[in-house]
């Protein structure tokens, strides 16, 4: 009963919506006027099209860099976690990224990048070289974007894993200092097999986030330069939306989903495993 | 050489002082039992000894060696905790053998210290199983198994039964009592549980409030307890307390009146008593006589309660204004504990006797200033 209008939501919106979607890319409309049947033409086109490959590719490129965030998450947590005084203002402070929109992490960091005025330039500056307008280079573009994206998953991550290290059970702790394990032995036998469940959530949500990017990428480059940073969530709006191309953008949204569909689809599977072997 | 020396060790957390200099001596293959109320500082203790905490100030010797500055790993001790602490993602014989691991032995060496501490513990058929699905029971065999397999000098025990049914508490015990004899190895056991300390004790430690109240044999705490708190902590059903007033001192021999105007007299003090001290009599359950006469000490009460523990009877006696402190019943009713069956009416007035020569006597300031004569001693 409690789950039901939660439920019922999501039936509506989500799993309609998606069927909707699927139903839509084997048309050609415009959003407005008729549709017309056109079959998998959609899907013929986009395997054609050189910036779906460019999506498809930086989405990888994302896919790759956010895998840093866990790694780095979980450092950042290991250190704060340290019994030092002044830890709980510097994990205050790791906090803010969370805190702010992701539209304003895109924002701060377009100002970070600016050429003329922006910190980087200032550093570049500081050492006489002249800084690379990132955001404008096709090659680094992509990667500009992921740093900034970056920042506020490996707080997530940290968050996540300061979380874990809170229930760590100090009897485990005491018997492997007693068993004599210290250092990376103690953190790889002992610290780290408690903390698998916590990993295992903060791997998923990268993942999906990496795959669901969308919003940096508007705010901090609309996809240029000449569509070099755009991933297939932003190239699927832009298609639809500024394009009128709503049959060619649910095909987008279609592949993206089947994609999404596959890590889903291992998510629930490892989170469903542990439970029957305890059956 | 004594196998772990305790020497001057103080714990503070901030202002509260959780042990306070506590000196202590444990010989080679001793079973200390360090016994006490929640918050006594036992389990501080421990972990100070296995270094898990570190101490204000103090020493630490085990064989000799001063420890005090040094991990937990290094110090040649084994620990089994209260929750078992077994790294859930091992099996059992990783789990036991981890601690060698550790310390870089060979894995046929690893091998050989696990499958002898499985024999011992019967544990040969669950090596490969995770902790996850086995019983309570036995994955306290396997901590203990993980503290075998590294031949400590010494094993530390922090309540490790607590967590058992009463049925297979009794059980385990046994069994580490046996362990104990088999292996002859130096163990220091933290519990709550008087029975635990009693039985498997060679020597008890009774702490309170971060300080050693008494150290001694169990039968000798039990007949000559330093003191009011180890004289009410030792022993179930608890001693019989009743505050009283000397009112005739002379030498060694006092006359003390209680409430109710009961008057005991007792001689052989340890030092002599002043007129007017306030003073706690005490007087074991089994020793108070109920409707025997010949008695010196007889006074009239109420039957509250009857329990029936199948070989012997539990009464709790109302007795007017004469009330007992912090006894078994709470309520200020007599414990009497009689060695047979026999039936009681709630309610039904009875006569409660003891002998001068059965009770103790408590200064104003807890201190025991008189026994009962010595009975025979192991």
């Amino acid at each position: 009963m409690f789950i039901l209008p939660g439920a019922l939501l999501f039936g509506i919106v989500i799993i309609l919506a998606s069927l909707q979607t699927v139903w839509v890319s084997f048309f050609d409309w415009d959003g407005v006027g008729e549709m017309q049947w056109v079959g998998l033409s959609n899907y013929v086109q986009l395997f054609d099209d050189a910036q779906f490959y460019v999506s498809l590719k930086n989405n990888l490129i994302w896919l790759g860099m956010f895998m840093l965030a866990p790694p780095l998450g979980l450092a950042l947590a290991l250190l704060l976690n340290q019994p030092i005084g002044g830890m709980r203002i510097m994990k205050s402070l790791f906090f803010v990224p969370l805190v702010l929109a992701s539209v304003t992490v895109g924002v701060v960091f377009t100002w970070v990048y600016d050429p003329s005025f922006g910190l980087l330039s200032l550093i570049f500056g500081y050492f006489g070289a002249t800084a690379p307008a990132l955001l404008s280079d096709e090659h680094f573009v992509t990667f500009a974007v992921v740093a900034a994206a970056l920042w506020p998953q490996i707080a997530f991550c940290l968050v996540l894993f300061l979380a874990g290290l809170n229930n760590l059970s100090e009897d485990l702790i005491g018997a492997g200092r007693v068993d004599g394990a210290r250092g990376w032995p103690m953190l790889w036998h002992v610290v780290l097999p408690q903390l698998r469940e916590v990993s295992f959530i903060a791997l998923a949500v990268t993942v999906i986030g990496a795959l669901r990017s969308f919003d940096m990428v508007a705010v901090m480059t609309s996809g240029g330069p000449f569509g070099s940073s755009t991933v297939l969530a932003y190239q699927m709006y832009e298609q639809s939306i500024f394009s009128y191309r709503f049959g060619y953008g649910a095909a987008i949204a279609t592949v993206l989903f089947v994609i999404m569909a596959v890590f889903i689809a291992w998510y629930l599977r490892t989170l469903l495993k542990p439970e029957q072997e305890n059956a | 050489m004594a196998s772990v020396e305790i020497q001057n060790v103080q714990k503070h957390y901030g202002s509260f002082h959780a042990l306070n200099d506590i000196n202590l001596s444990v010989e080679e293959g001793e079973f200390v039992v360090m016994v006490g109320p929640s918050g006594c500082g036992k389990s501080t203790l421990l972990k100070t000894i296995a270094g898990l905490e570190t101490v204000t100030s103090g020493q630490l010797l085990i064989k000799g060696r001063d420890v005090t500055r040094l991990e937990p790993g290094d110090r040649g001790i084994a620990m089994v905790f209260q929750s078992y602490a077994l790294y859930p993602h091992m099996t059992v014989a990783e789990n036991m053998g981890f601690g060698l691991r550790m310390a870089g032995r060979p894995k046929t060496q690893i091998d050989a210290a696990v499958a002898r501490a499985a024999k011992i513990l019967r544990l040969e058929e669950q090596l490969d199983k995770k902790p996850k699905q086995m019983s309570g029971g036995q994955r306290q065999r396997v901590a203990i198994g993980r503290a075998i397999t590294r031949s400590p000098d010494v094993f530390l025990f922090d309540e490790p039964l607590s967590n058992l049914d009463a049925a297979l508490r009794t059980q385990m015990r046994v069994e580490l009592s046996t362990l104990h004899a088999e292996l002859g190895s130096t163990m220091i056991y933290v519990t709550h549980d008087q029975v635990e300390a009693m039985t498997m004790a060679s020597r008890i430690v009774v702490l309170n409030r971060g300080r050693i109240e008494q150290v001694g044999t169990p039968l000798d705490l039990y007949s000559n307890p330093a003191n009011l708190f180890v004289a009410g902590f030792l022993g179930a059903p608890r001693m019989n307390f009743v505050t009283g007033k000397v009112v005739e001192a002379q030498g060694r021999s006092a006359r003390i009146v209680c409430a109710g105007g009961l008057g005991v007299a007792l001689d052989d003090l340890v030092q002599p008593a002043a007129i007017g001290e306030a003073v706690t009599i005490g007087i074991r359950p089994e020793k108070l006589r109920i409707n025997d006469a010949g008695s010196a000490i007889a006074f009239g009460g109420q039957v509250r309660l009857t329990e029936y523990l199948g070989r012997e009877t539990i009464l709790y006696v109302d007795a007017g204004d004469l009330v007992t402190t912090g006894s078994d019943s709470g309520t200020g009713a007599f414990t009497a504990q009689i060695g047979e069956i026999r039936p009681f009416q709630t309610a039904a007035p009875v006569s409660i006797a003891f002998d001068a020569r059965d009770a103790y006597l408590f200064a104003a300031d807890g201190r025991t200033i008189s026994s009962p004569k010595p009975v025979a001693r192991l």
